[in-house]
């Protein structure tokens, strides 16, 4: 399988805060030799990643840049079995001009519009939230908070699944008797259900992220901004989250490669949310074009496509962020 | 995505795994034969993939009986997922020696090269004890590719406690299925005739098919789509119609709700196919004696149906025992005694008519009729296989189609231009001609 553009991107971990790039090297005591071994075994220890990404990102990719190259031709009625011939660039004017594929560009556009304000603001409102909690609390909340992602996107999405299902799910029998007429899998509400469980899933996991960069906030301002009159609100909003303001951004930054990637909860919503359409996001088109058309030409292609985006969107993000950062 | 990763896995050792059962099926000397089972008394090893319930059990059947044939079982996932695995699986060369496939992919498969040619082994065996409606599924492009295991003609599956209570008599044309579902409705607002929200295409394309329609068909060496056309836009307009009215409700096929309106009797009919009655004492058990069967009701009077599903048996590309398997899929299509092992081992009643006659009586007398007031199911679904509009084709990009008919959600008149487009269009990418 060389699809390798669908991993989700995870977004690292937050670097520690701490000033010094790990420990200081110590005065090398015994000349050339001893550096030499050090480099050996730097050398040792970074074989294992390249080793893996070559394998497992690298040649994938090149494999895909080259099925992108071919497409299977029929003849006649096609009883006589298939081809593979060369198409040039063919496959990807395909994906171009394909109105499917166009289309599920604008779905993660609006996905993005409902999901990031809701995400990002709700992680950083618990952010500021905990943070300013009682110590003993920080941490049940810290650990509550950050549970739902530690349950994998498929599982989580499933879980979702059963949640929206009339019949099934707690939730619907309650709108039910409230009188609200609420399907998940309506045509029109079928986004939300998605944005929910991805919000579900990583409003946790920036929050931890955020909360780091609270921590990080000098306690002098603080007290400083206390004893200047401050409440409590007037400190979180001006003062604490201009001061993560950086960490806001790489958040934004993730969360955006992260969303032209969204694959397993439309996927599993679109089970029930049949007009969704199979190709609802560009990852769902991909996996239906080399899945269900047996056009891997076109996969290839569009997955490629993908790739650049989602790397001119980052660079866009990454530019655009910076400024923010400076100003 | 991990889950590739994990898939890769899967399938690597998967591969390495039915590697080393190819070398042990070839070990008996003979390599590659299409004569049958292998010489010199070392039985010779097929695969079986299948999703089908009572498969493992026919399979171990069918091994009491052959002693020089060995059939191994590996259940597989059903619908489009099964479909998937196992068209990877050919691409991979790791494929099983026998399947089973719904009739609408068989042309998807052939012409991907999916599939061996049955023509040489099988060919006279479907002309011979196979019905006239089928052939035109199996036998495509003049080869055979796959062997029937059952006819599914669409019935009327109705309430006749609800029919009596409203003063309905049994619709025989669809004229008379809309008056009946006025009827009812007025009589009591919160019922309707059925469930047709959309969510399965397979029934709209079988109603197209009994109005005479034929979604794809050939010229010369060119495939025709006509998913659109006006027989077709009858059946959609109707089922539009009954929907936009509130005759029909909109709860899709398939869906949630479903099991529960036809449970507690907020339908007054389902439309089905043979193979639904099995379902009914297990999904409704409440209304036992409830339910009757009758014909589907026509557009002009004639007695007419199309089908909704059906099961045939295939040897995936790359079988090196055509022969061997050939010789399993006629035993499980046309023995009785496959029918009864596959039968007994059921816990839940099936009622899928085989397509072969021999084997129809050896299924019916397995079959509990007391939940239908005792009317006879198989006789009544045998009398309606016999009207099956002959002559329907599946086409070569059915999958994709269905995708897109599926999005139309339960407007099926968008169902059949959406079905149209797409089905033009994936013909074309795939580089099969189109007739104008």
């Amino acid at each position: 399988m060389a699809a390798p553009l669908t991993r989700p991107a995870k977004t690292p971990p937050p670097r520690a805060a701490s000033p010094s790039d790990g420990p200081a090297a110590p005065k090398s005591p015994s000349g050339p030799g001893a550096r030499r071994g050090q480099r050996r075994a730097v050398t040792l220890f970074m074989v294992p990643f390249f080793a893996l990404f070559t394998a497992v990102t690298v040649l994938p990719m090149f494999y895909a840049a080259w099925m992108s190259l071919f497409r299977e031709e029929s003849s006649g009625l096609g009883f006589g079995g298939t081809e593979r011939v060369f198409a040039g660039f063919g496959n990807f004017t395909e994906a171009l001009t394909n109105e499917a594929f166009l289309r599920s560009f604008g779905h993660i556009a609006f996905y993005c519009v409902l999901y990031i304000p809701a995400m990002v603001g709700g992680a950083l409102v618990l952010a500021l939230l905990v943070d300013s909690a009682m110590a003993r609390a920080r941490r049940f909340f810290q650990i509550a908070y950050f549970l739902p992602h530690a349950v994998p996107g498929l599982i989580a999405s499933l879980i979702w699944l059963y949640l929206y299902t009339p019949g099934l799910s707690p939730i619907t029998d309650v709108l039910d008797a409230l009188g609200a007429n609420w399907n998940f899998f309506g045509h029109d509400e079928a986004i939300y259900s998605v944005v929910n469980i991805s919000a579900w899933q990583w409003t946790g996991y920036n929050m931890i992220i955020f909360y780091a960069g609270l921590q990080a906030v000098p306690r002098e301002v603080l007290e400083a901004a206390t004893v200047d009159g401050s409440g409590a609100l007037r400190t979180a909003l001006q003062v604490k989250v201009p001061m993560i303001r950086p960490t806001v951004v790489l958040t934004l930054l993730f969360t955006c490669v992260g969303a032209i990637q969204l694959f397993d909860a439309p996927k599993l919503v679109q089970l029930r949310a049949n007009t969704m359409g199979e190709d609802w996001s560009p990852t769902m088109f991909i996996y239906t074009a080399a899945f269900k058309g047996h056009d891997y030409g076109l996969a290839a292609a569009s997955s490629l496509l993908l790739a650049l985006v989602a790397g001119l969107l980052s660079f866009v993000v990454t530019k655009l962020g910076n400024r923010w950062k400076a100003s | 995505m991990p889950c590739t990763n994990r898939t890769t896995r899967l399938a690597l050792a998967a591969s390495a795994a039915s590697l080393a059962l190819l070398t042990t099926a070839c070990g008996g000397g003979s390599g590659p034969d299409a004569s049958g089972p292998g010489d010199g008394g070392k039985p010779v090893t097929l695969t079986f993939w299948s999703a089908t319930a009572g498969a493992k059990e026919t399979a171990e059947a069918f091994n009491k009986t052959h002693p020089d044939i060995k059939v191994k079982f590996s259940l597989v996932p059903a619908g489009p997922e099964g479909v998937t695995k196992l068209s990877n699986a050919v691409k991979g060369g790791n494929a099983p020696d026998i399947a089973t496939m719904d009739y609408s992919a068989l042309p998807e498969y052939a012409s991907e090269g999916n599939l061996e040619d049955l023509t040489a082994s099988s060919g006279e065996l479907v002309k011979k004890e196979f019905p006239e409606a089928v052939q035109s599924l199996v036998n495509l492009g003049g080869s055979t590719w796959a062997v029937p295991f059952d006819v599914t003609p669409i019935q009327l599956y109705y309430r006749k406690d609800l029919f009596q209570k409203y003063g309905v008599e049994v619709p025989t044309t669809w004229a008379e299925y809309r008056t009946a579902a006025e009827k009812i409705h007025r009589g009591d607002p919160d019922l309707t005739i059925t469930n047709f929200g959309g969510g399965d295409p397979a029934l709209l394309s079988g109603l197209a098919w009994q109005a005479g329609a034929q979604w794809y068909g050939t010229k010369d060496d060119a495939w025709k789509v006509n998913i659109d056309d006006p027989k077709s836009q009858k059946v959609a307009a109707y089922w539009d119609g009954l929907l936009k009215d509130g005759l029909a409700s909109r709860t899709p096929l398939w869906g949630e709700g479903e099991t529960k309106e036809r449970a507690t009797g907020k339908v007054a009919t389902i439309i089905g196919a043979a193979w639904s009655a099995g379902s009914f004492p297990v999904s409704y058990p409440d209304s036992k004696g409830k339910w009757g069967i009758a014909p589907l009701p026509t557009w002009d009077g004639t007695p007419s149906t199309g089908m909704y599903g059906g099961t045939s048996y295939i040897v995936p590309k790359g079988s090196k025992h055509t022969g061997a398997a050939a010789e399993f899929i006629k035993w499980v299509t046309t023995d009785p005694q496959a029918m009864t092992a596959r039968l007994s081992s059921l816990k839940t009643p099936s009622s899928a008519l085989p397509a072969n006659e021999g084997m129809r009586a050896a299924a019916a007398k397995e079959f509990d009729n007391s939940y239908f007031g005792d009317q006879d199911v198989y006789k009544l679904s045998g009398e309606a296989a016999g009207t099956i509009v002959p002559g329907w084709t599946w086409g070569p990009v059915q999958q994709q189609v269905t995708s897109a008919q599926m999005a139309a959600g339960g407007d099926h008149t968008k169902m059949l231009s959406a079905g149209q487009t797409k089905g033009e269009s994936a013909v074309t990418d795939r580089g099969l001609k189109l007739a104008q």
